[in-house]
């Protein structure tokens, strides 16, 4: 008898801007549809429908539409950019059907609609941030790339330095895509701060970090650079020697310990080759649509109340370890980690939150007062900080 | 002049700053629905339409947060922000344009009316605010007349403090004068002016 078949919504931009992230996660929603169907445990199997908006923000809308009314699909896994969310809610909500959202966002969003499987502002510019308050300096400079990541990544991290008594030094930005980085970084020779807290994307991040990179070697300088969002592909399009020192914050990297990371790592090399990588975006991609599996199995349908009953509080060991929905703001409980990164394009994990951390998207649990306030006489405190748990 | 209602809207002029097409589309639609005309500008632009218009429909997340295009506007007619992105950055950007209401998208074709009727009675008392507070800074500034007037009274008549204030608040009572005006008398003259006629 053959397994009843469900379509399944992919959106991801394969061409435009940011065609080599979508394509990452496309392949690792593929993978884990192909491990579903092909799985004994699950009496159901995915259809993949595939939709290219291209990078083209309006063209969202058009794909989903497509999707919800030729294919008739409940579920869509998809979307990159905050962007191209904000055009598709409107039409999951309308139409009560469930996005699987599988990228890291800034927040101040919460809707019925969505599943937001990425980390959410207190698992990654938070944890960031009170490291290199309590590790590396208290006063930074900050280049990024001029929309609403930068901006909200830049406030949070504002508020925290100010409030712990240190200061943002400059704050650079750069239109999307621009990759005349050169005024940033002979700024940051010039002024030399102790760190540089960098949310660039895309080929604007990779121009940076070589340039930083050449003139920090010419000047005799070594100034440590933050990142909310560098992959392991990445590095590997910054080039060996100019990605390598970056502390990066993710709720994964490919370096985990574990059993279910390394059969995943292995599993993926295996199908794409042993000089790909992994990245966050892509495994959490695979932890959407295994999500989505596990909650149709556990809910006996596809229907969309019942499945979002289903996902909540709902544990599945992934590769990134133990991930479960919280009902409160469909936001996913995940382990906040710390790396720095290494030659090969990988990263070397240094810290991991002890337990899952419970999402918090507005950042109404954000406790100002538990950030050190930095000795103010040096530039740089070595003070440990309790909650830190060193892995490595 | 008698005050505009804010619940009157037919005629008035509106001008969209927003790139989305359905959103542009609805809008549009919604204006026409209720009499009012409409010009659009490109949010990039550094400058408005010379033309007056009675409100503007901005969508905040068309415009970059670091961008100066926006402060370099001069804005006269209040705003009536279209909010999608709620991130503090994006909302403390948008509080220096002071908006007078806000619509929150995904737009829908209610809204709109209730969106302009605040924003044209936010409008009509802020003008009558500044009116107000214009009147009371004119009165702070004379303050100082009306205290040297009060001590030359002193002088002159030898009158308590008390009574120079009341002879002054009685006397341009009786001549129909404002205090202020009174005191630059009494401040020219020397003491309190001898007057024959009404003046004001």
């Amino acid at each position: 008898m053959t397994k009843p078949s469900i379509p399944l919504g992919l959106v991801f931009s394969r061409s435009g801007p940011y065609a080599m992230m979508a394509r990452e996660m496309e392949k690792s929603a593929l993978m884990a549809v192909d491990e579903v169907n092909r799985s004994g445990e699950f009496d159901f199997t995915f259809v993949p429908h595939l939709r290219d908006p291209g990078g083209v923000v309006a063209a969202y809308h058009a794909c989903c539409d497509n999707l919800i009314r030729e294919e008739q699909v409940e579920h869509i896994v998809g979307c990159y950019t905050s962007a191209s969310r904000k055009q598709v809610i409107p039409i999951v909500e309308r139409t009560e059907r469930l996005l699987w959202h599988p990228a890291r966002y800034e927040g101040f969003e919460s809707s019925d609609n969505v599943i937001y499987v990425g980390a959410a502002p207190n698992h990654t510019v938070v944890p960031l941030v009170r490291h290199m308050l309590d590790r590396i300096a208290s006063e930074v400079f900050c280049a990024g790339s001029n929309y609403v990541w930068t901006w909200e990544s830049n406030r949070v991290l504002r508020e925290i330095v100010s409030g712990a008594g240190g200061r943002i030094l400059a704050e650079r930005l750069l239109e999307l895509g621009d990759t005349a980085v050169d005024h940033i970084v002979n700024e940051i020779i010039d002024r030399k701060p102790p760190a540089v807290f960098n949310t660039l994307v895309g080929e604007s991040s990779y121009a940076f970090m070589r340039a930083l990179h050449a003139a920090s070697q010419r000047a005799g300088l070594s100034i440590p650079v933050l990142s909310c969002s560098l992959c392991e592909p990445e590095l590997k399009m910054i080039g060996p020697a100019a990605s390598v020192g970056c502390i990066t914050s993710s709720a994964y990297f490919e370096s985990i310990e574990g059993a279910e990371n390394r059969a995943f790592v292995a599993r993926w090399k295996a199908r794409h080759g042993t000089d790909s990588n992994l990245s966050v975006d892509g495994q959490s991609t695979y932890v959407c649509v295994m999500l989505l599996a596990r909650a149709i199995r556990r809910a006996g349908s596809t229907d969309v109340a019942a499945v979002r009953r289903a996902a909540a509080n709902h544990r599945y060991d992934s590769p990134q370890g133990p991930v479960w929905v919280d009902p409160a703001n469909n936001h996913c409980f995940l382990t906040p980690r710390l790396a720095r990164s290494v030659q090969g394009s990988q990263f070397e994990i240094f810290w991991e939150a002890e337990a899952p951390e419970r999402p918090d998207p507005y950042l109404s649990d954000l406790d100002l007062a538990s950030f050190a306030r930095p000795d103010k006489a040096s530039e740089t405190t070595l003070r440990r900080g309790s909650h830190l748990r060193v892995v490595k | 002049m008698t005050k505009p209602s804010p619940f009157a809207v037919r005629g008035r002029r509106a001008l969209m700053i927003m790139k989305d097409e359905r959103d542009i589309a609805l809008l549009r639609r919604q204006f026409d629905r209720l009499g009012m005309s409409v010009i659009e500008a490109e949010p990039a632009q550094s400058q408005l339409p010379p033309d007056p218009v009675d409100v503007i429909v901005l969508d905040a997340d068309s415009i970059p947060i670091k961008s100066d295009c926006a402060l370099s506007w001069k804005i006269n007619s209040p705003i009536i922000a279209l909010i999608g992105t709620e991130t503090p950055s994006r909302l403390k950007w948008l509080l220096d344009l002071q908006p007078a209401s806000f619509l929150v998208k995904p737009l829908r074709s209610a809204g709109l009316y209730t969106a302009l009727v605040v924003a044209f009675d936010c409008a009509q008392r802020r003008i009558e605010e500044a009116a107000h507070v214009e009147r009371l800074e004119d009165r702070i500034r004379s303050r100082r007349i009306v205290v040297a007037a009060v001590l030359q009274l002193i002088r002159a008549h030898a009158l308590s403090e008390e009574d120079a204030f009341t002879l002054i608040r009685q006397t341009a009572m009786r001549y129909r004068t404002t205090i202020e005006q009174l005191s630059v008398e009494i401040i020219a003259v020397g003491g309190m002016p001898n007057r024959t006629s009404r003046t004001a």
